[in-house]
């Protein structure tokens, strides 16, 4: 039996027209992401890793080539539908966590579910969520600039998931992290990706790339090697 | 509007820039102040005007036109006749007011008055004792009994500090009436009653400043015996005014190119005081809108300086889902929240400086907590979060239309 990619890239390029000249970041890239994949994207810096993480994640659309999610051509979506999508079907995590700054931790989780349903939530999700990633109540209610660095990544993944995307994009995920706090960020990545979500990291630690049981390697816009 | 996320993150934001938001504010507070407090004074002007005339409401003022005071190739002895109000054009008023209401025929002129050696200026009326308390209240004192007495008009009592039972000479030279030789003539008489203030009113006679004697006493001063300078018809039913009036002018004016009277009510002057005051309140609302003008540009700064401070927050809310419109909401509700936070406080502070405005302006604040004053308050303070609301759209538009990814860049 043959699955259809969760995420499909056919022949993408992405051109930045610039006074200087064009730049082209992405060159005919073409790739194939599966449902429950684990997918480390590296490279050095300037070789598209960031261009690729903001088509795949549908803040962009490809000047050239076909960028397909869930069999969707994202270039046939309305800006409403796409704004929809990535509600909906994409979970962000950021490597600066990027935590609404006037929102409780609790009201950040919350928040995407307030754009789903219009409404305040009443499930508990939100808080049983904040829970699963190890911030209690008593952390729930404070802003984001009260806590640590570590724990707001831990907020970030529980925003990520609360509105149980299939896709889980992070940029860079430990970047801001020491690395014993980084390794348990990557802990409930695996834990996430066993229970079924495709995750999508970016990363210039070749140790955090070590979770992946993909790795694509980006250089000056192509791919240079995919394993 | 209350419980959504999107007003919480407004009110989170004015609270985080309490100070400067406030500031923004204060010029909404300016203006609301100003539009609402000129509104009040010119509404509580033209009440008080429309309730002192309403007092002559009943009343039809029917005076010789001008046209007929001194035409091409009349003498002086004619004019001196067809000035005024002939009796038969008065017995033909009577006539056709009937039993409908009173009619009372006046004489009047400007004259001199001297109180000891206090000289003062003011009208003199003539007209019959009878006739006085159909229309006039004489508060202190009595009616006028016999051919020497006077009532005097109670600001002008109170400007030469005549008491009843003083003694005034009137100058009768102004005017010069036939038969009177001496220039520098002085009648003297009594005055027996003292008139309660009336006002602005509608019947052509000015009592305030002026003082009432009887028509004999008049005439033989003044002269003019059979020619009023006006006639003052008082309607038993005020709906019935117009066509008294109607009837009056079909009875008299029967030439249309050349009418013999002017006929007029109380209605007719409130709409030309009435026009007055309102370009006049007009003309003061603009001078409050400018302040608003100059508010909104403030408003409009202080959106700005809110979104590009946010526009880390704007990208983050952009990337995970929040749709444009969303966003736009978020800015325009901050907008309206500044709008409410200064439409409030200017409604308060606009009760109590309309209210010391109109006190110390008119000297009565009978009408100010009126529904037709009050409601420049409502109505400024609506105008002021307007001025709010649309100050704060282009500053919205601009938030929801960022490129998330960019948006996301910026520090």
């Amino acid at each position: 039996m043959t699955c259809a990619p969760l995420i499909s890239l056919v022949d993408v390029t992405k051109t930045y027209y610039l006074e200087s000249g064009d730049f082209t970041a992405l060159d005919h890239v073409s790739l194939d992401i599966m449902d429950n994949d684990f997918v480390a994207i590296m490279g050095p810096s300037g070789s598209g890793k960031s261009t690729m993480m903001n088509q795949l994640g549908i803040l962009d659309v490809p000047t050239t080539g076909t960028l397909s999610i869930d069999g969707r051509n994202v270039a046939d979506m309305g800006t409403l539908e796409r704004t929809h999508l990535r509600r909906d079907a994409i979970g962000y995590i950021f490597q600066k966590f990027y935590l609404i700054p006037l929102l409780s931790a609790y009201e950040n989780v919350e928040y995407p579910l307030i754009l789903k349903y219009k409404k305040r939530d009443t499930t508990g999700r939100a808080s049983a969520l904040l829970e699963a990633v190890g911030i209690d109540n008593e952390k729930g209610v404070h802003r984001p600039n009260q806590l640590s660095g570590g724990q707001q990544q831990r907020v970030a993944i529980a925003r990520a998931l609360v509105n149980d995307p299939k896709i889980l994009l992070c940029d860079e995920p430990t970047g801001n992290l020491d690395r014993k706090t980084g390794y348990q960020i990557m802990e409930i990545l695996c834990s996430l990706h066993k229970k079924g979500k495709t995750v999508i990291l970016v990363t210039h630690d070749p140790k955090i790339a070590e979770y992946a049981n993909r790795t694509i390697r980006l250089e000056d816009g192509r791919i240079a090697e995919s394993s | 509007m209350i419980g959504d996320i999107f007003f919480d993150l407004s009110v989170r934001s004015v609270r985080l820039n309490f100070l400067r938001s406030i500031l923004a504010s204060i010029g909404i507070v300016i203006g609301v102040v100003a539009i609402s407090t000129m509104g009040m004074l010119g509404t509580n002007m033209q009440l008080q005007v429309k309730d002192q005339l309403s007092s002559s409401a009943n009343t039809i003022v029917i005076t010789a036109d001008a046209i007929r005071m001194g035409p091409p190739g009349f003498s002086s002895s004619s004019a001196s006749t067809e000035a005024g109000i002939t009796k038969a054009q008065l017995s033909k008023i009577r006539s056709v007011v009937g039993a409908n209401g009173t009619v009372i025929s006046i004489y009047s002129s400007n004259t001199e008055f001297t109180s000891g050696s206090v000289p003062a200026r003011g009208m003199i009326y003539g007209m019959d004792p009878s006739d006085v308390t159909e229309f006039l209240k004489v508060g202190n004192g009595t009616n006028i009994a016999s051919i020497n007495e006077a009532l005097a008009g109670y600001t002008l009592a109170e400007s030469l500090g005549i008491k009843v039972g003083d003694k005034i000479k009137i100058s009768s030279a102004s005017s010069g009436p036939p038969g009177n030789s001496s220039s520098a003539s002085r009648a003297t008489v009594r005055i027996v009653g003292i008139i309660d203030t009336r006002g602005t009113v509608a019947d052509s006679v000015s009592s305030d400043n002026g003082i009432v004697v009887s028509r004999e006493w008049y005439t033989a001063q003044y002269g003019g015996k059979d020619s009023y300078d006006q006639v003052n018809v008082i309607v038993d039913d005020t709906d019935k005014i117009y066509t008294i009036e109607d009837a009056i002018d079909a009875r008299i004016n029967t030439d249309e190119k050349s009418p013999a009277v002017r006929i007029s009510d109380a209605s007719s002057q409130l709409d030309t005081i009435s026009s007055t005051l309102e370009t006049l309140t007009m003309f003061i609302l603009a001078i409050g809108g400018i302040s608003l003008l100059v508010a909104a540009v403030s408003i409009f700064n202080v959106m700005m300086m809110s979104v590009n401070e946010r526009v880390q927050e704007i990208g983050i809310l952009l990337s995970i889902g929040t749709e444009s419109g969303e966003v736009r909401k978020m800015f325009v509700y901050e907008a309206l929240i500044l709008g409410i936070l200064g439409a409030g406080i200017g409604g308060v502070m606009s009760l109590v400086i309309g209210y010391s405005v109109v006190s110390a302006m008119m000297g009565t604040t009978k009408f100010f907590f009126l529904p037709e004053s009050l409601i420049y308050i409502p109505e400024g303070m609506l105008i002021g979060m307007v001025v709010c609301v649309i100050s704060g759209l282009y500053p919205a538009w601009h938030a929801s239309n960022m490129d998330p990814i960019d948006a996301l860049r910026s520090e």
